[in-house]
């Protein structure tokens, strides 16, 4: 087991992995920006290293820096966290060459998952069901005609090298696409530098569904079941729960048997998501995320297992040591995502936190680097705690929720506590009835 | 920069800290440096004028309070920041400070010495690239604060260059 891993990361991912480290008896170096030397995943390392200036290109981008850190520091390991380079296969190689182990999967598989268009073409020739579409990029808006006619109107026109919902267009007839195409390849060389784009049918009413999976990259693979991400808004999760209100037990075991068997013909290692759009009971590929997620921590609350140890313990080398038999999923899970913006009009709110009080009691947990006095910097995305909260059912999930909002206190900057008070309160998500599109609505009716 | 050993407090020892500012009252010192166990602590007065027409500056003349230090003075840290001091050097890069060219050879700079702008002062050495870290403008060099084969990071204090 390793002695020594540096954390490339922050926030309260950094923490979280703090954490796991430390559950082992691992000591723990905190790389950082300048704007991060007071964060509390900073504080609690055992040592910490600061990596440059508040620019994330400079700081948790900058590779040299990370490595730099890690030779003076002695560390024997890397684990990349969430976003920044965690997902960044050249990085995963130059981590190995110098002699770190990067916690995470192989770099070929973290560089198939990132191509959109590779990872669709590999996803089928796994056996994952994805959504009708160009099989490449479109040569003319003649072949845009035919194509649309075979996948079936309304389609989206999307970019090859895209990404984040950006830069889509919805055609609904042959007339629109004719205009759209053209339009949409503009938009597609100024935005990303490449104007081709492909087809893929439109979904207008789908859930956000993935799948959690765990391969130790010695054959054996198991899934941690799935999670309900559709309530986003302009394509960033705001909560999530595990299981899906939306799905039954036929469907939930369709399609994590599918995910499972995917992984195991490639020989998957550590953790990875698979997402999907599920629409009129059928499901299909949106991509895959080769690393740990923001919401990974509902999954831990259902399954009793601790995602971010099992990465640690796969990457030294050990053998997964359970098959699905043994994973026990049981109860629900619900996270909400609190970010330093007002509830009102989402306008960031970084600041100093004047006052700090975190709920508590059965079933809640508080991932969070907040602390009375802290300064919420405003160079790096707003997400400043995760609230996760455990019941037997999703009827004490929610009653849980509800209190669990009403003791959490935040003081000195704004929050969108006061969003997810009034989800926690609404009827239609009470009962689970929600789609993709469901939360904007929402917030388009009521301002 | 947290380095090393065991895990450090997450505060300064504030009665060290007052006993030191006391120290230099009494001494009418400006600067006093501590380092024990691996800590090292420096505290600095700042005044606005020591020599002056009498009768004119009292005020300015009163060491400033530990609890409430002046700009420039971190009060106790493992590196000095010099985020506010004028002058001082500080590690662009991750790495580990040389401050001579090869074991067993004279230093390149020594306190004291005038430099010229671009003028070699040390190496910082990352993933086996010698970084020369060179004088940003001449001057003297008045302070080093780093070890030879010590590791810095990005704004670690190097050198004050007056």
């Amino acid at each position: 087991m390793f002695e020594k891993i540096l954390i490339a990361n922050r926030g309260e991912i950094a923490l979280r992995i703090h954490r796991a480290c430390r559950d082992m008896g691992i000591k723990t170096v905190a790389v950082h920006s300048t704007a991060d030397a007071n964060a509390m995943n900073v504080r609690l390392a055992d040592e910490s290293v600061c990596i440059g200036p508040p620019p994330a290109r400079q700081s948790y981008l900058n590779i040299p820096a990370i490595l730099s850190a890690a030779t003076i520091t002695g560390a024997d390991a890397i684990h990349p966290g969430i976003g920044f380079l965690s997902e960044n296969a050249d990085f995963a190689e130059v981590v190995a060459e110098h002699g770190f182990t990067f916690i995470g999967p192989k770099p070929e598989h973290i560089r198939a998952m990132g191509d959109k268009v590779q990872a669709k073409v590999m996803a089928k020739e796994l056996g994952i069901p994805t959504l009708p579409g160009s099989e490449d990029a479109l040569t003319s808006v003649d072949e845009a005609c035919t194509t649309a006619r075979t996948i079936g109107y309304p389609v989206l026109v999307k970019a090859v090298s895209g990404g984040g919902g950006r830069g889509m267009k919805r055609a609904h007839n042959d007339a629109e696409l004719r205009s759209l195409v053209p339009l949409a390849q503009a938009e597609a060389q100024t935005a990303f530098g490449d104007s081709s784009v492909y087809l893929e049918r439109f979904l207008d009413r789908p859930r956000h569904i993935e799948v959690q999976l765990l391969g130790d990259g010695q054959g054996a693979v198991v899934h941690l079941g799935e999670r309900d991400c559709s309530l986003q808004r302009l394509h960033q999760k705001v909560l999530e729960e595990t299981p899906s209100p939306g799905l039954d037990a036929a469907a939930r075991e369709r399609i994590t048997e599918i995910a499972v068997e995917a992984l195991k013909r490639i020989g998957y290692r550590s953790a990875g998501t698979i997402e999907f759009l599920y629409q009129d009971g059928e499901f299909s590929f949106i991509e895959m995320n080769t690393r740990l997620q923001v919401e990974h921590s509902i999954t831990e609350m259902v399954s009793g297992i601790d995602l971010v140890r099992e990465q640690l313990r796969i990457a030294a080398g050990a053998p997964l040591g359970y098959d699905q038999t043994d994973v026990h999923l049981r109860g629900h899970a619900i996270e909400c995502r609190i970010n330093a913006e007002r509830a009102e009009d989402f306008r960031p709110s970084p600041g100093r936190i004047t006052e700090y009080h975190a709920p508590g009691g059965p079933g809640v947990r508080v991932d969070s680097g907040l602390y009375q006095g802290y300064e919420v910097p405003p160079f790096y995305d707003s997400l400043i705690s995760k609230l996760i909260i455990y019941g037997c059912d999703r009827q004490e999930c929610l009653m849980r929720l509800r209190r669990a909002l009403e003791e959490y206190a935040i003081g000195g900057i704004d929050t969108t506590i006061p969003l997810h008070q009034r989800l926690a309160d609404n009827a239609e998500f009470q009962t689970g009835a929600y789609d993709t599109g469901w939360l904007e609505r929402l917030l388009d009716h009521h301002g | 920069m947290k380095f090393g050993g065991s895990r450090p407090k997450l505060a300064p020892d504030p009665d060290l800290i007052r006993s030191l500012a006391k120290l230099l009252d009494e001494t009418g010192l400006s600067e006093i440096e501590y380092e024990a166990e691996g800590q090292r602590i420096h505290v600095a007065r700042y005044a606005a004028t020591t020599i002056a027409p009498p009768s004119t500056q009292p005020a300015a003349e009163a060491p400033a309070p530990v609890t409430k230090p002046p700009a420039g003075t971190n009060g106790a840290s493992h590196h000095r920041n010099g985020a506010d001091d004028p002058g001082i050097l500080k590690a662009p890069l991750v790495g580990i400070a040389y401050l001579c060219a090869e074991p067993g050879a004279p230093p390149y700079v020594r306190v004291g010495d005038t430099v010229a702008e671009g003028q070699t002062l040390l190496i910082i050495e990352a993933m086996k690239v010698m970084n020369q870290i060179r004088a940003p403008r001449p001057g003297r060099i008045a302070r080093v604060y780093v070890g030879d084969a010590e590791p810095v990071e990005y704004g670690s204090a190097l050198m004050q260059i007056e």
